[in-house]
């Protein structure tokens, strides 16, 4: 997104502004006020006397609130201005914005203020593909508001506008005239509510007083210092891992969305702003990552997605009984079916993830009542892999897109078109049997083994996945490994062949548990060798593959998300260095950004570049990306749950020096966690390259 | 309309006659569900109490309800008309507890046409 714009958000409501405060929204331009992924203003534009007024400065003062300081006139000369306009902003089923105007005059003042409004009421996907709307607009005034209308047969879109001053309402606008006093101030406030079903009120019950922004704003600084109030508390060092954690766990806190089927409990949205939705894939993710800090998003994206899990056979929906959703979407294409997000299912890897994470989060935090209320949820998931996955036959989940127009064609976490390639740079066909999908395959049968022979009491069911699970990782060593190569295949196309590039997949092999000890060094090494590790990261793609390019989104990037699992596979096989070494490289990146990690960045080598050159994405900030230094600080401190105890076994770079990290929560209470740098980073690479 | 070839009827019928639903195990509350049917409302209830599943038509307290057209109603029961999208439509109202709603939800049939490929698909898979 780009810079200078403000945005400020709660849950899937966000207001995207320039940084004067104003919006004017083209079609395919993100600013606006969103609710559930549809436009409800796209002008809303301040004037006094007819001019337009030239920002002084803009304070985000919380992610759900912005003030602006405002002068008239938009001349290149400045002059000494005797007014001043104050904006203040926060987000509440639509916003709420203070309007404060100051007379600096030793006489008195009259003026018109003017709010220009407009709405073209797009569904984020209209703005996305530029698309024209179908429906019709109109407005009417009710209990002095202007409402904003647009309809389309039975589908029905509203914004309620109004202010606490008297104001001359027309359909394109509110009016106030006003005398301010010598050295006097005026102030009104305005309200705008966005009207759709799935929100909870009738947006004018929203527009009463009891909903002012005060409340609200409040609530939300309220709710902000508690949660990070409940987060562990962490001492360090480093200032850039100090500034990291604060900036994952604010961001985190933002990103946080209530489902309507489970109000008042938050699962994390996928980013802002495209993405501020239920995705079963980022949403399962990011959870994983935050587990040692805020295991309640686990709870949360686990009964949320299996109030949605799939049902039955839906082609149009990508949809098999048992399946984890992918997207869900709340706009008007979703509503007409003209897209297939209500919700759509077409993913392959977040339905084994489902249940590694149900039993995760058992082994963190011992709450056995989820893992027994989600038991046929988990049994659907498992019995997906094997019923309705297997494409081919061949015992391996992969997919193909039974929706051609709509659909996903990949639908595994590298989703580009490019992103699955032959060494030579072909492209392979459909079905693709992926290797990470194996992997995690294998792993959710472990797992959950785990929990039919101790919370279900199936222990018939519990030996069958074991079997079935030690015979998937027997044929997989075989089938996916490169021998030429010593490395896994990305996949296996349609016909079973080896798509044989090297990529950073051999890395979730590692946390799946699928890899053979025999063959987990060899991993290990091309992990931190030269082709795959740019110094900063685990390259997507490795260098020397047709489709490298450093700064190709699937094929050569360096994902921040895919190097925190990475380095948790690591240290699942015991490659405690090399896990230090690629948590070092991503922290240290982090600086280059603030603490705010970015999508994906370019996967130059670190001794040319010196800084990590920035991938130029749509969303910031990226839940997993917002995750993944929580994630490395569990694999820098080897945080491990065996029992009812947390295990901690530090393995961190010398550069990154102390660590504590204090009051970590689970099914021990809470507990601390230390650890002093010790490992020299560059060892791990030295014995790759003399491996390799 | 006779009750055989009424498909919200036979729907609520076979969801009487399962009398237990595996779906809903950790599931217990009431939903009502309202259809209007040329001005006149009939009212279902479907009580669920940890999977046990009845159906009835007489009056009880509801966690959540369903409000559409009758007309429509056929069409979820028949696996045509999409519950989600109608909702975001405006055509089904909802309200009280949403994951009850959602749990129900999941009990609908596909579409008929998906099923059939499906099964044409594993036919090819097995020659």
């Amino acid at each position: 997104m780009s810079d200078g714009l403000v945005k400020i958000l709660d849950g899937n409501i966000f207001v995207v502004s320039d940084p004067r405060g104003d919006i004017e929204a083209s079609l395919t331009d993100p600013t606006g006020l969103f609710a559930f992924d549809t436009r409800f203003l796209s002008k809303w534009v301040l004037t006094v006397d007819g001019q337009r007024l030239n920002a002084l400065s803009t304070d985000d003062l919380e992610y759900f609130e912005a003030r602006f300081f405002l002068v008239p006139g938009t001349g290149t000369v400045y002059v000494d201005a005797d007014l001043s306009i104050i904006r203040q902003r926060s987000v509440s089923h639509g916003f709420h914005e203070t309007l404060t105007i100051m007379n600096h005059r030793s006489e008195p003042v009259t003026l018109e203020v003017r709010m220009e409004v407009g709405s073209d009421f797009a569904d984020l996907f209209e703005v996305k593909d530029a698309l024209k709307k179908k429906g019709k607009y109109s407005h009417r005034t009710e209990d002095g508001n202007l409402v904003l209308e647009y309809g389309r047969d039975t589908f029905t879109r509203e914004t309620w506008i109004g202010a606490d001053k008297p104001a001359t309402i027309d359909p394109s606008g509110l009016t106030f005239n006003t005398t301010i006093q010598a050295d006097g101030t005026w102030s009104t406030e305005l309200r705008v509510v966005a009207g759709h079903p799935a929100l909870p009120m009738h947006p004018k019950a929203m527009m009463t007083p009891s909903h002012t922004r005060t409340t609200r704003a409040m609530a939300m600084a309220t709710g902000l210092e508690r949660w990070l109030g409940a987060a562990p508390h962490l001492e360090c060092d480093s200032d850039t891992l100090k500034v990291t954690y604060h900036r994952s766990l604010v961001d985190l806190a933002a990103l946080r969305f209530e489902a309507p089927i489970l109000p008042r409990h938050s699962l994390p949205a996928a980013g802002l702003p495209w993405f501020m939705t239920m995705f079963g894939r980022d949403s399962i993710f990011t959870s994983l990552q935050a587990l040692p800090f805020a295991p309640d998003l686990a709870a949360t994206t686990l009964r949320a997605l299996g109030a949605r899990q799939g049902s039955h056979l839906d082609d149009f929906r990508d949809e098999d009984p048992g399946r984890i959703l992918h997207e869900m979407r709340y706009g008007e294409l979703s509503a007409f079916e003209e897209r297939p997000h209500t919700p759509y299912y077409g993913s392959a890897d977040a339905t084994p993830l489902y249940v590694v994470l149900l039993d995760e989060y058992e082994r963190w935090t011992g709450d056995t009542k989820l893992v027994r209320d989600l038991e046929f949820e988990a049994r659907a998931a498992l019995n997906w892999i094997d019923e309705y996955a297997d494409l081919q036959g061949n015992g391996y989940i992969s997919y193909k897109r039974r929706n051609e127009k709509t659909g996903l064609e990949n639908q595994c976490w590298k989703d580009s078109w490019d992103s699955i390639s032959f060494r030579d740079g072909t492209l392979p066909g459909f079905p693709r049997a992926t290797c990470e999908l194996q992997g995690y395959a294998y792993d959710a049968k472990m797992r959950g083994a785990r929990l039919a022979r101790h919370f279900w009491h199936d222990l018939e069911l519990a030996e069958r996945l074991e079997k079935e699970a030690a015979d998937l990782k027997r044929r997989f060593n075989r089938d996916f490994w490169v021998e030429d190569g010593q490395y896994f295949a990305v996949a296996l196309d349609e016909e079973g062949r080896q798509v044989d590039s090297l990529t950073s997949n051999n890395g979730h092999l590692l946390w799946s548990g699928i890899v053979d000890k025999s063959k987990a060094k060899a991993v290990a090494a091309h992990l931190v060798g030269k082709r795959l590790y740019s110094g900063w990261g685990v390259r997507t793609l490795a260098e020397g593959e047709g489709r490298f390019n450093p700064i190709g989104y699937h094929v050569g990037t360096v994902w921040p998300f895919d190097n925190s699992f990475i380095a948790w596979g690591l240290r699942r096989y015991g490659f405690k260095e090399e896990a230090a070494q690629i948590a070092e490289g991503i922290l240290a990146a982090a600086e280059f950004f603030e603490g705010r990690l970015p999508e994906a960045f370019g996967g130059y080598p670190r001794a040319m570049t010196k800084y990590p050159v920035q991938y130029p994405t749509a969303c910031s900030p990226q839940a997993w990306s917002t995750g993944a230094p929580l994630l490395l600080l569990r694999t820098m401190l080897g945080l491990e749950p065996v029992g009812d105890n947390m295990v901690v076994d530090p393995a961190l770079a010398r550069t990154i020096g102390r660590i504590e990290l204090l009051d970590i929560p689970g099914r021990w209470g809470r507990v601390d966690a230390f650890g002093r740098g010790r490992v020299d980073t560059g060892r791990a690479s030295r014995r790759a390259h003399r491996r390799l | 309309m006779t009750p055989s070839t009424d498909p919200t009827t036979a729907f609520f019928d076979d969801l009487a006659s399962i009398g237990h639903v595996p779906l809903f195990h950790s599931i217990s509350g009431t939903i009502r569900i309202d259809l209007n049917d040329g001005g006149e409302t009939i009212h279902w209830y479907i009580a669920i109490d940890r999977g046990d599943v009845k159906v009835s038509h007489r009056s009880a307290k509801a966690d959540a309800v369903m409000r559409t057209e009758k007309k429509l109603f056929d069409g979820m029961a028949k696996g045509t008309v999409n519950a989600t999208a109608a909702m975001l439509r405006g055509v089904l109202m909802l309200e009280g507890d949403l994951e009850l709603v959602a749990s129900f939800a999941r009990l609908l049939p596909g579409p008929p046409r998906s099923l059939a490929s499906f099964l044409e698909r594993q036919k090819e898979m097995s020659q």
